[in-house]
């Protein structure tokens, strides 16, 4: 073996082809995939992505062993007979290499989401990208983000739109802060925080009617067969009346209520028994079907979602237990007293019983002007059965004429710049497909007598060149399309029963190549191996 | 009520001593049964249940099925004296269920009265994984036990026609069969009413399912496990080659046969679990083993085959909370034959060999510590274990391919950086340092036995440490997890073995940071 290295190459050469280069560089490589499991394993498949597997550092480790598998071929030349399988899979190494190389370079790997009879050509691939969408002009534009596991400062602009920093993994951080716009005094933006509490379970319940507020809270919510109903402060007083038709009319731009028997207008039926009221606002007539909808109808019946009037029926909420909050005050239907109770809740006083199964609530937190809101912070990933259970959120920290903005995959962010709406969210680069795919069907066998999948299968019909195709994709049978290739990958359901599935997506120039090198590793290593009579080491 | 209420006279009037079993006879045994999406005789199912439920098929005097049938009895308003206990391992969940001092086992009869309290500390966020798992897995057998009781998981063949359901014992048990019975055999209606729930599905659809009930009976595993033994303790006790020739033969047979059995129950490859790879790495390495034994003229070739075989066989027999014989359907993605029988069984075979190299390198190793072994026995050893190599090798680096051709083929790509995949190119590429390190002067015969040795945890690590500890994270790690136990077990000793040994090798440094 030293004979063999002593041979005079340049030591560049003797090194990279070197057996001891080789062995360290396998080691290398070996711990790096090490390292990459167990990260996986705690923080997930896309963060041992980013910090492992897909970083320049393994690439180059890759590279390595390349560089070292080329040359100790190319040092072993000319060729020996008793090294044909050595150089064979050498030589399939390298094949399986290049092949890699092309797939990583042109291949496409993605997926394809069909809910039931809509066709779609949109493939998600990994790439994160900001994307702007401005709808008036019906154009679209997005920024690619870094491919990295932790926050990063980008600085980079856009028609007046500085985009700051890209956290891939952020978990919100919940926070009061001013808002960013200002509003009418009168128009009722305010938030309350409260604490529930009952013998099986205890919780904080955020309600806000801040148009600024992150999307996660909101005006109501529920909690079994609870619902929490959060209202402007000045409804309560209207709550307290014990109005025979139990009918409320507000104005959502003040807050400010009445009831049709205060203003003594008359509360009819329509022929089909049906109550609707009438109700003359300035010089306007308002109509509301208060059993159907808070929202006023106009002209042609229609119901009018614009217009700022609303009207409340309590009869609709006298049979399930809700909870109306309106900041310091509360009020529900008592079954007991067989009325309307309106109470007063201190900010951090004393819990107020309600009338469900020991129930108690207190005000813990009352603003008026600031802003709910959960603060994207840096996290490192928790990953549990295959789920992102800490830090699925990605967010872009953006400024806009000075003031600081978030976009996250959850929360677009939709804003009028220099008089022009533009949406921006955090979402995944996307490819459109040449033809177009629609689930007619899909099916989900189960093995007899229980719930356990037994197959996936998804039926689909292509749109391609003006002509339709039906096809039949399910697991180990995929469909091949324009050097596409579709697998049966996953499936979802929505709340109304309906599957939608997902197909995975594949375009590999480089697949021949890696079977190649495949076929000329497995035989190599036979023959070199097994089949050869003299031991290389005794030889070397 | 009125049925239910007909059929417990009947049967108490049948009843003519106490410890009555009623019609709960060994015959059941053989009734078809619909469980865990597979049509399987009411032995197996009965003595999988008692396993879960219990620990053992037997409960006291009474055979799985007789305790099976008792339990299910119950849902027809039939009290019975059967008392199931529930063994308790976690230390948490010991305190948790206040019970005394080295005492384990609790009545399943006092644990449901608690379920909620039990479901509730299994969703409990604030605890570690181990005792979570555990008190789902109690939780999860508190339901049994009661789907048991109620007579609802007893599941009979009701065939109408050509139309099969299956029916709970309470729905098919009705007064209009025992009392058309009755006319017929007035001593005992029951049991012919039973049994013509599997005269009905033989008639129909034919009596392949009672493979498994041969299958279970013979027990097969412990067989081939005493065969092994015996051919070992021939071998290396009486230095007899040829009775050990005898036996190991016997019982790779024996092996063949059960594996053989698996297939045509399961209609699949027998490499589907953990049970079936360790069954299957065992069969195959003493095959390998008398194969190369035979061809190259070496007896330390079947030595090596039967010491693997015979820990694996202990495994299949005894590691009965890690390894699960219970044949089940497969998930979808593995519903294909052809690859799933080419790709796992060139892994698995590939462990086979593997593991080889690591029996004849510990027992070199520990020889050597001993002062058993002089250099050339050393240099001989050396070469067997590269021949094993060689072969292990080769093997793993086609089934991984063979896993990416399959990966590629099914899910369209050929490589994705999944725990499993990455672990065995992990395998790989320790073995193949160690192969081209031996060209080198860095990996001489001393050492070669240390890394080989060494090597072997990796394999351990791909094999089960991706499913027992990578898979659920590694904060799962608890002693009620019977792998993470096991693969622990595994590793200190194997550490402890090198580091025993290490002295002889001249206090040279460590070659391979394993």
């Amino acid at each position: 073996m030293k004979r063999l290295l002593n041979i005079d190459w340049n030591k560049v050469e003797r090194t990279l082809g070197g057996l001891k280069f080789a062995v360290v560089i396998i080691l290398l490589f070996s711990i790096s995939m090490i390292i990459g499991t167990f990260l996986e394993s705690y923080y997930g498949t896309d963060f041992a992505n980013r910090t492992v597997y897909k970083t320049f550092a393994f690439m180059l480790i890759q590279f390595g062993m390349l560089m070292s598998i080329i040359f100790a071929a190319f040092l072993r030349l000319p060729p020996k007979k008793r090294l044909y399988g050595f150089y064979t899979i050498h030589a399939g190494l390298i094949i399986i290499g290049v092949g890699s190389m092309i797939t990583y370079i042109a291949g496409v790997d993605g997926t394809i989401t069909l809910a039931p009879n809509e066709p779609n050509r949109q493939v998600i691939l990994a790439k994160d990208v900001l994307k702007f969408t401005y709808p008036e002009d019906g154009k679209q534009v997005t920024s690619e983000l870094p491919y990295s596991a932790f926050a990063k400062n980008i600085d980079e602009d856009y028609e007046g739109i500085r985009v700051v920093e890209y956290i891939p993994f952020a978990q919100g951080k919940f926070v009061w802060t001013d808002a960013i716009n200002t509003y009418p005094a009168t128009l009722p933006v305010q938030s309350s925080k409260y604490f529930f509490k009952n013998p099986f379970a205890e919780q904080d319940v955020l309600l806000t009617l801040h148009p600024e507020a992150s999307p996660e809270f909101q005006s109501s919510t529920t909690m079994g067969p609870l619902s929490f109903n959060y209202m402007p402060l000045n409804l309560a007083s209207c709550f307290e009346q014990e109005n025979p038709s139990g009918l409320i009319i507000w104005n959502s731009e003040n807050g400010e209520c009445f009831t049709p028997e205060e203003r003594r207008i008359p509360v009819k039926e329509t022929t089909a028994k049906n109550r609707f009221v009438v109700i003359p606002m300035g010089d306007k007539l308002v109509t509301f079907f208060p059993d159907f909808s808070p929202f006023p109808v106009d002209a042609n019946f229609q119901v009018d979602q614009k217009s700022i009037y609303r009207s409340f029926s309590k009869k609709l909420f006298e049979e399930k237990p809700a909870l109306f909050l309106f900041g310091e005050k509360l009020a529900y239907y008592s079954k007991a007293d067989k009325k309307w109770l309106v109470q007063d809740i201190k900010l951090k006083g004393d819990s107020v019983s309600l009338p469900w199964m020991g129930a108690e609530i207190t005000l813990t937190e009352n603003e008026s002007k600031l802003v709910p809101f959960n603060l994207p912070i840096p996290v490192v990933p928790i990953q549990k059965n295959g789920v992102l259970i800490k830090g699925d959120i990605r967010a872009v920290k953006l400024e806009i004429q000075g003031k600081e903005y978030w976009a996250t995959n959850y929360s677009p962010l939709s804003l009028i710049i220099s008089g022009k709406k533009v949406i921006m969210e955090v979402t995944k680069e996307s490819l459109t497909l040449p033809f177009e795919l629609a689930l007619t069907q899909f099916k989900m066998d189960k093995d007899p007598g229980t719930d356990n999948p037994a197959s996936y299968e998804s039926f689909v019909k292509l749109f391609s060149d003006g002509k339709m195709t039906n096809h039949h994709v399910f697991m180990n049978n995929p469909m091949k399309h324009q050097g596409f290739t579709f697998y049966q990958a996953s499936y979802s359901q929505d709340s109304g029963g309906n599957y939608s599935t997902t197909l995975a997506v594949n375009v590999d120039q480089g697949r021949f190549l890696k079977y190649l090198g495949s076929l000329m590793l497995v035989l190599g290593g036979v023959w070199h191996y097994n089949l050869n009579k003299r031991k290389k080491g005794a030889t070397a | 009520m009125k049925t239910l209420l007909f059929l417990t006279v009947l049967m108490v009037s049948f009843a003519t001593h106490s410890a009555e079993t009623y019609f709960c006879k060994p015959e059941l045994e053989t009734l078809p049964t619909q469980q865990g999406g597979r049509v399987k005789p009411l032995y197996v199912h009965a003595s999988e249940a008692m396993k879960a439920l219990t620990g053992k098929a037997k409960v006291g005097d009474l055979s799985a099925v007789e305790a099976y049938c008792l339990l299910s009895l119950n849902g027809m308003g039939l009290q019975s004296d059967i008392k199931l206990m529930a063994k308790i391992e976690h230390v948490d969940a010991i305190k948790h269920l206040n019970l005394p001092e080295g005492e384990h086992l609790i009545p399943y009869e006092t644990l449901v009265g608690i379920e909620d309290d039990v479901r509730n500390e299994a969703r409990r966020t604030d605890v570690s994984e181990s005792y979570k798992k555990s008190m789902e897995k109690l939780f999860g057998n508190i339901h049994l036990y009661k789907e048991i009781k109620s007579g609802n998981n007893w599941m009979l063949a009701d065939v109408q026609g050509t139309v099969l359901n299956w029916t709970a014992l309470t729905a098919y048990l009705t007064e209009e069969k025992v009392i058309a019975q009755k006319e017929i055999t007035p001593m005992d209606p029951f049991l012919p009413v039973m049994m013509r729930s599997k005269a009905m599905y033989e008639q129909a659809f034919g009596s392949r399912y009672m493979v498994e009930f041969y299958y279970a009976k013979m027990g097969l595993p412990s067989v081939a496990m005493l065969l092994s033994i015996l051919a070992l303790g021939s071998m290396v006790l009486f230095k007899n080659f040829k009775i050990a020739l005898g036996f190991a033969g016997l019982s790779i047979v024996t092996q063949i046969a059960l594996i053989t059995l698996r297939v045509i129950i399961s209609g699949r490859a027998p490499i589907t679990n953990m049970y079936e790879t360790v069954l299957f790495s065992g069969a195959g390495a003493l095959l390998l083993g008398l194969i190369l034994g035979h061809f190259k003229n070496e007896k330390i070739f079947v030595y090596m085959g039967l010491a693997y075989n015979v820990c694996t066989l202990m495994m299949v027999n005894f590691a009965n909370g890690m390894l699960t014989a219970t044949i089940s359907p497969l998930v979808p993605v593995l519903r294909d034959n052809f690859w799933l029988s080419t790709h796992v069984t060139t892994i698995i075979l590939s462990y086979g060999a593997l593991a080889l190299s690591w029996i004849l390198a510990n027992t070199v190793l520990v020889k050597r510590r001993l002062g058993k072994m002089d250099k050339k026995e050393e240099a001989y050893h050396a070469d067997i274990i590269y021949t094993t190599l060689k072969w292990g090798t080769t093997m793993l680096a086609a089934g991984i391919i063979l896993g990416g051709v399959w990966a590629d083929y099914s899910w369209g790509r050929f490589w994705g950086w999944d725990p499993k995949e990455t672990w065995s190119l992990i395998v790989l590429c320790f073995y193949m340092a160690i192969l081209h390190g031996r060209y080198t002067s860095w990996i001489k015969n001393d050492r070669f036995m240390t890394v080989t040795a060494a090597a072997f945890l990796s394999v351990m690590m791909a094999w089960f440490g991706v499913n027992y500890i990578l898979a659920s994270g590694l904060h799962s790690y608890g002693f009620s997890e019977g792998g993470a136990v096991f693969l622990g077990t595994f590793f200190l000793v194997q550490i402890i073995v090198l580091i025993a040994t290490k002295d002889y090798s001249k206090g040279k440094k460590e070659a391979e940071p394993v």
